[in-house]
């Protein structure tokens, strides 16, 4: 295997990446929204005047205009949009922090200063913005949303069990809301090029925003170009078409200008989605030996009044064990908040943080090693279907993991440093589905012995490009240097959404594919080095083009029509033979200063099950990167609600706490390195969520080993363990 | 003193001559433009970017008269008579990257790269200020700059590595 340098970083550290707000096209104009100010209601005045008598403005969009813009539907309802709610067309404020204009300028001071003069006045009405608020409506998943993948999981007779059971642990956990907050602002620069609309974005879905656009505009979806070789992170919060975009578009045509967005970072935080809140009660049944009976998880999710984001908490919760035993129950609370969406490992963080904790208490009341335990209640085959797994090396990672951070050493009682300093250790694991989408792939060799692929995904800083080229590299033997991969651009090949940790086993899959396509087309044998420049000479032509689409085994075809349609097509975990899921040990220690209790983490270890590494470089990095997200889920992110205002306060990079440099300590990356050849031919499961799963529960266990304090809700704050 | 100011009538434009990178840059300037919107909407120099607009992440970073500043604070008014230089300034003028830059490559300092010109003149500057001592120092004068990635560990061996490098 290459040990590649990441693709791209040169132009990284040099500034030369462009990302899609580093786009100034001639003559451009720049656009401001403004925001509503109230928690839900009506506007019943917007009083323009003033800001259209800023020099330099051009436009502004309300929803006193007809903008003839059609909402693009919720992306999980067969739509393209991160909720359903299209703002500007109506007088409806939803929830605070809506936009109920846009104001369009010759320059951004001017937009900015205008968009401050647009005053509206409101008729309100009261909101809820927590789960136990007034107004709160509660509704249970499996009958809002009667899809299969969604109904309660039960196996056994949990309740029975449960209360058969000689140790019994009981506890609600909670954790968010939370915000994903990329680095790169939400933005985009639009430009009308005749009747094609060209767009260049940050996003994780190019297809969804075309197919979205031209839905939104009542366009042909070959008429919307978009544009994103670079994302600057992305989280989740850019995976679906957003509300700027259509009337940005609106924008452009009628000033005749291309026009730049880019959001201020306090918009972001009601522009997109968030994860929401979760409240978790887990029971945990287990025999006098610390054999584990029932499991009982039952999970209430933040939702908005508009969408229920599908949930899918109890999917791991099921299986992290050999649990004779299960019944998940997962409902929605309607707030009036923005509709809640994807963050990084949406379900999973929260489920393993209130499962992997509960577990802990339960190792703690019978006296089992957590490890130990978790070892001796791992699963051979599926709890939930009967089914096998892929590949599944758990025990693997616990086993490594323990070795590499000296967990032997460990005793009940924790230590303390000369100073005070209470020390704790804990561990959790964590399980995320290998999730595969229908992707194409374009190889096109040329006869100077270069390879371009064109292929169906997303560079968000996770090392696509970076995979694909080994891959490709490796196939044909040639210089990773011969290698070109483009990604994000709808004018190459079409895209499905780039999230879910799908991307790896996705995309592989159709570069395998179209790999054993171009060696048929070069002449070549199946295996083995290949002289593409002499091959492609020999057939005579300037370039040999193949190209394959791929999807989930089982998947059935209109699945790709969905794909080409930039709309969702998911395949697994279950799978036709079986069920497929990455998995994870993670081992924390904690230090808790003694007289400000502040808690650091100076080093945690990580093990991933994640099939063969397909790029050892950007593999390690996700993995360190996911653990930097689990030390600020559990000590620093929360965003804050007030019932008294609505929307999400601590709206700014200083308030809304994530980690810094000095915040992290050593971080130890292993792998497994197993193939798994059951899932694809190129042996690959996926990375990048799962390594984040656990981790927050491996510092709350570490906390609770350092001080005997179960904290139960995150971020664990300094005044939980005075 | 106005109750209120008619920001209406604020179109009053500031000559302004400032170096970029070692060219001299004459521009009539609004006085609220930041230096950083002028960097990346009037001079194209994209490389420094928006990531807060309130001196909060650090994606911004670029030096005036050698010291890091945050570029979004900074009225662009304010760099008449200075020198600012960019990310795109760093490099040597056959395109070879500077010994930070590299150490960037080498250690995998960043992923989605968007806070890392950033990063690299922070970078830079907590070398050249004598703070890349030990490892706990170069972590507390890297904190300015946030990586939402979580690439901090590279980021520490990079800058270590150009410290040891730079000091010989």
């Amino acid at each position: 295997m290459t040990r590649l340098t990441r693709v791209g970083a040169r132009e990284k550290v040099t500034g030369a990446a462009r990302y899609g707000a580093d786009h100034t096209p001639e003559g451009v104009a720049y656009a401001m929204p403004v925001v509503a100010t109230v928690g839900k209601g009506r506007i019943t005045r917007l009083d323009t005047e003033a800001a259209a008598a800023v020099p330099g403005v051009l436009l502004i969009l309300s929803h006193l205009d007809n903008l003839g813009i059609i909402p693009a539907g919720y992306i999980m309802a067969d739509g393209y949009a991160f909720q359903s709610l299209q703002p500007l067309l109506d007088d409806r404020v939803a929830y605070r922090g809506q936009p109920i204009a846009l104001v369009v300028a010759d320059t951004l001071v001017a937009a900015t200063q205008a968009a401050g003069l647009v005053r509206a006045e409101y008729e309100t009405e009261p909101f809820a913005v927590e789960l136990g608020a007034d107004g709160a409506e509660t509704v249970l998943q499996e009958e809002a949303i009667p899809l299969p993948f969604l109904a309660d999981i039960v196996v056994g007779d949990a309740e029975a069990a449960f209360e058969g059971s000689q140790v019994r642990v009981d506890g609600t956990y909670e954790s968010g809301p939370q915000h994903q907050v990329p680095m790169e602002l939400i933005g985009s620069v639009v430009e009308w090029q005749e009747d094609t609309v060209v767009v260049h974005e940050g996003t994780q879905s190019v297809g969804a925003l075309r197919g979205g656009l031209a839905r939104q505009l009542g366009i042909d979806p070959d008429r919307v170009q978009v544009i994103a070789p670079y994302v600057g992170g992305a989280f989740g919060q850019k995976n679906a078409l957003q509300p700027h975009l259509a009337p940005l578009a609106v924008a452009a045509r009628r000033a005749g200008r291309p026009v730049k967005l880019v959001l201020p970072r306090a918009h972001t935080f009601h522009a997109a989605s968030f994860r929401p809140v979760a409240r978790h009660r887990v029971r945990l049944g287990a025999d006098a030996s610390g054999r584990l009976l029932a499991v009982i998880h039952e999970v209430d999710q933040q939702a908005s009044r508009h969408d229920l984001l599908p949930a899918t908490y109890t999917e791991i919760t099921s299986r992290l064990y050999a649990v004779p035993n299960f019944r998940g129950r997962q409902r929605h609370v309607k707030t009036d908040a923005q509709t809640p969406g994807y963050m990084r490992a949406p379900f999973e963080h929260s489920a393993a943080f209130a499962m992997e904790s509960a577990v802990d208490e339960l190792c703690q009341a019978i006296g089992r090693d957590p490890v130990e335990f978790r070892l001796a209640n791992d699963a051979e085959v599926d709890p939930v279907t009967g089914k096998p797994f892929s590949s599944r090396h758990l025990a693997e990672c616990l086993r490594r993991g323990a070795e590499l951070f000296g967990w032997a050493a460990r005793t009940p009682e924790p230590p303390r440093d000369v100073d005070g300093t209470m020390i704790g250790w804990g561990v959790a694991t964590g399980a995320y589905p290998s999730l595969t989408v229908p992707t194409l792939a374009r190889l096109r060799a040329d006869a100077g012995g270069r390879i371009v692929a064109e292929v169906g995904g997303h560079e968000i800083g996770q090392g696509i490009t970076t995979v694909l080229t080994c891959a490709i590299a490796d196939d044909l033997g040639i210089d990773p240097d011969a290698v070109t991969v483009v990604v994000g651009d709808t004018r190459a090949v079409p895209h499905h959404l780039t999230a879910g940790a799908w991307g790896t086993n996705s995309t592989l899959r159709a570069v395998h594919a179209a790999l054993r396509e171009l060696r048929a087309g070069l002449g070549a044998a199946a295996a083995g080095r290949v002289d593409v420049a002499a091959a492609v000479t020999a057939s005579g032509r300037d370039e040999v083009v193949v190209e394959a689409v791929t999807q989930g085994p089982g998947q059935p075809p209109e699945m790709i029509d969905r794909m080409r349609a930039g709309l969702v097509a998911l395949a697994g975990p279950e799978y036709p033979d079986y069920v497929s899921f990455s998995f994870v040990a993670h081992f924390a220690e904690v230090r808790i200063e003694p007289v400000t209790r502040r808690i650091r983490v100076p080093r945690v270890v990580s093990v991933v099950d994640c099939g063969r590494v397909a790029s050892p470089v950007t593999a390690e990095a996700q993995v360190r990167g996911a653990v930097v997200w689990g030390i600020g889920a559990a000590l620093r992110e929360r965003s804050e609600v007030d019932p008294r205002y609505g929307g999400f306060l601590n709206t700014d990079m200083a308030e809304y706490v994530i980690p810094v440099n000095a915040d992290i300590g050593r971080i130890d990356v292993a792998f497994v390195n197993e193939p798994d050849f059951v899932l694809n031919p190129m042996g690959v499961k996926n990375l990048g969520e799962v390594a984040l799963v656990g981790v927050a529960a491996a510092i709350a266990n570490a906390v609770h080993h350092a001080t005997g304090r179960r904290v139960r809700r995150l971020p664990i704050m300094v005044e939980h363990v005075l | 003193m106005p109750a209120r100011i008619s920001v209406a009538r604020m179109t009053s434009e500031a000559e302004t001559a400032f170096t970029v990178n070692g060219t001299t840059v004459r521009l009539g300037l609004d006085p609220r433009e930041s230096l950083l919107d002028v960097l990346r909407e009037r001079l194209g120099l994209t490389g420094a970017k928006k990531g807060c607009d309130h001196g909060q992440c650090g994606a911004c970073t670029v030096h005036l008269d050698g010291r890091r500043v945050v570029s979004c604070l900074m009225p662009a008014v304010q760099a008449n008579g200075r020198s600012v230089t960019t990310i795109e300034g760093v490099s040597g003028p056959g395109g070879e990257l500077h010994p930070l830059q590299q150490a960037f490559v080498d250690h995998d300092a960043l992923q989605c790269g968007y806070c890392t010109p950033g990063q690299v003149m922070s970078g830079l500057a907590c070398i050249a200020e004598g703070h890349a001592g030990d490892d706990d120092e170069i972590r507390e004068y890297m904190s300015g700059n946030l990586c939402r990635c979580g690439a901090y560990t590279g980021i520490l061996a990079a800058v270590r590595a150009a410290a040891t490098q730079w000091e010989g």
